[in-house]
């Protein structure tokens, strides 16, 4: 029997002969990207690999992650799934409005946003957040895991919109898509001030790691908005 | 204040009161398709903040919030769905296909010679490769059963071969069948692709040719993409690997990548390729954007890039001196 242990509300770590991230399936018995299924009294929890997941990344880098059981999200850059699959688990009595721009990943996302209430899945580009404002209600967390340029600002007119006054931003930067040649290290510098400074009121970074070893030039942040 | 919600249309008074509401029929249909229109509206949009959920119960829209979400899930389900049938349009068949045309390339390279090692064995003076080889295999299998009026006979007869056994025979000739039919399959995916291609983007089909202007779409991603590359970017389209090399280190720019398929770049002395390679990805995103954004064929366009090129090749009739020894300038490398 493996031994549980609750690192934040709706995320395990299972401990049987190593220890695995997981989360309490909302839709027992099916597998949604080849993760494993395992069963403990009853309950059926699923593994979160977090070389796969950015968030499962953060979670392992000890970020504070602030998804209750019963949390709106805007999640923005669903891709097909993966990683909203475990948000889905997490916030099980709550909302995952999930935005994605590519149709072909679309297409495989639909299957699972079809089996679970609490997906909803939206086809549009992040960056343009007034084409969704008539769906999308005020959240208390916006996770945004998109390859684009601009991500500092998409984040910004995604939380001046959509994000409680006491909500939390949870974002991964790529650096590779903002810069192929840079170092790093300063795009993600330069990122982190366009956050706290570039729109009104700014966020306030909580923290911000990079999200080695399971992840290369990516850099973890966790912000609110300013007071 | 009207505000466009996905079930209705809100008014707000100055405190941001519901005052009065227009729903919409409650199927999930027509909510989706509403919903899809809204889209790009970009008109009385919500406030910021404001509480979508409560306001549907608020207007008699839903009765519980439960059901406002259930709702909801249906119908933007609904919406991708359509979006997603929506998605595959003509630009993206053409892209499958010119894909699906490298993987039979490969395939039937890759099985050709396959063939040709395995057949070998038995006929090795046969002098036949690819398709012709395989439609000789499927035809007389063993080498024994070459008719005495085949001019290839006497090679048959004299071949230094060894003897194809029946199963082994059978075999063959399957292997040989499934090659031919490939074959036959790569013309119709041609034939496919030249005939979109004319419909789908006249103007960059008369100046690259239908496979061409088809594998520059697949590389954009879709004829929009395409119609919103800068010229130089279509010049290099498909050098990827000596673009970066430039960008990152101190390699020359590339001049072309796969526009040099184009029978005007490839047959011009290599001295003013890249002057050639300019002028026609010029001309190919003016005829990417005709054609994405009007679709009328201008026949024009063909003559000004040949009037171009023939005045490029005019003007260049050498290739470039070297320094005149007087003035020294150390050696100048020449680039690849």
């Amino acid at each position: 029997m493996p031994e549980i242990r609750l690192l934040s509300e709706g995320i395990f770590e299972l401990t049987k002969d190593k220890k695995q991230l997981s989360t309490l399936s909302l839709d027992p018995g099916k597998v949604v990207y080849g993760e494993k299924l395992i069963s403990v009294e009853g309950s059926e929890y699923r593994t979160w690999d977090p070389r796969r997941s950015k968030l499962g990344a953060m979670v392992l880098k000890k970020f504070d992650i602030p998804f209750r059981k019963d949390s709106k999200v805007l999640y923005l850059g669903a891709s097909s799934g993966t990683t909203v699959s475990h948000v889905s688990d997490i916030v099980s009595e709550g909302a995952v409005y999930s935005v994605e721009f590519a149709p072909r990943s679309m297409r495989d996302f639909i299957g699972l946003a079809s089996r679970r209430k609490n997906i909803f899945p939206i086809l549009a580009d992040a960056g343009k957040p007034d084409s969704y404002a008539h769906i999308v209600e005020p959240v208390d967390v916006i996770f945004q895991d998109v390859a684009q340029p601009n991500q500092a600002e998409i984040a910004a007119r995604n939380a001046s919109r959509f994000l409680k006054k006491d909500g939390y931003l949870l974002l991964s930067i790529k650096a590779r898509s903002i810069d192929t040649a840079a170092s790093p290290r300063e795009i993600f510098k330069e990122e982190v001030k366009k956050l706290e400074q570039a729109f009104e009121p700014g966020f306030e970074i909580l923290t911000a790691r990079e999200l080695l070893p399971y992840h290369e030039d990516h850099l973890g942040v966790l912000a609110k908005l300013k007071e | 204040m009207k505000i466009n919600t996905w079930f209705g249309v809100l008014d707000l008074g100055s405190n941001g009161e519901l005052l009065t509401s227009e729903l919409f029929p409650k199927t999930v249909r027509e909510l989706a398709l509403r919903s899809l229109s809204l889209k790009d509206s970009r008109q009385n949009l919500p406030p910021e903040g404001f509480d979508l959920a409560t306001a549907a119960i608020e207007c008699g829209f839903a009765d519980s919030f439960s059901e406002y979400y259930s709702l909801l899930h249906e119908v933007t389900l609904e919406s991708v769905k359509i979006q997603v049938s929506e998605a595959l349009t003509p630009d993206q068949r053409v892209i499958q296909a010119v894909e699906a045309l490298d993987d039979i390339n490969e395939t039937t390279n890759s099985l050709s010679e396959r063939l040709f090692e395995w057949y070998g064995g038995y006929f090795p003076e046969s002098g036949l490769i690819g398709e012709a080889l395989a439609a000789f295999i499927v035809k007389y299998g063993s080498r024994e059963n070459i008719s005495p009026e085949d001019p290839i006979y006497l090679r048959a007869r004299d071949s230094m071969g060894a003897r194809l056994e029946a199963a082994d025979e059978v075999l063959l000739k399957g292997f040989a069948e499934s090659v031919c039919s490939l074959y036959e399959r790569r013309k119709h995916v041609e034939a496919y692709i030249e005939s979109s291609m004319e419909t789908l983007a006249p103007n960059l089909t008369m100046l690259a040719g239908p496979m061409l202007g088809a594998r520059l779409i697949s590389i954009a991603g879709s004829l929009e993409k395409l119609a919103s590359f800068p010229s130089s970017t279509i010049q290099v389209i498909g050098a990827n690997k000596a673009l970066f090399k430039h960008l990152r280190a101190r390699a020359p720019s590339p001049k072309h990548g796969v526009i040099y398929s184009h029978p005007i770049i490839n047959t011009s002395p290599w001295w003013v390729r890249g002057k050639v390679a300019r002028a026609l990805a010029a001309k190919l995103s003016l005829a990417a954007r005709i054609d994405f954004y009007s679709a009328k064929k201008d026949p024009s366009l063909a003559g000004k890039l040949e009037e171009k090129v023939r005045k490029l090749r005019a003007e260049n009739p050498r290739p470039p001196q070297k320094r005149q020894e007087g003035r020294a300038k150390p050696k100048k490398k020449r680039r690849k």
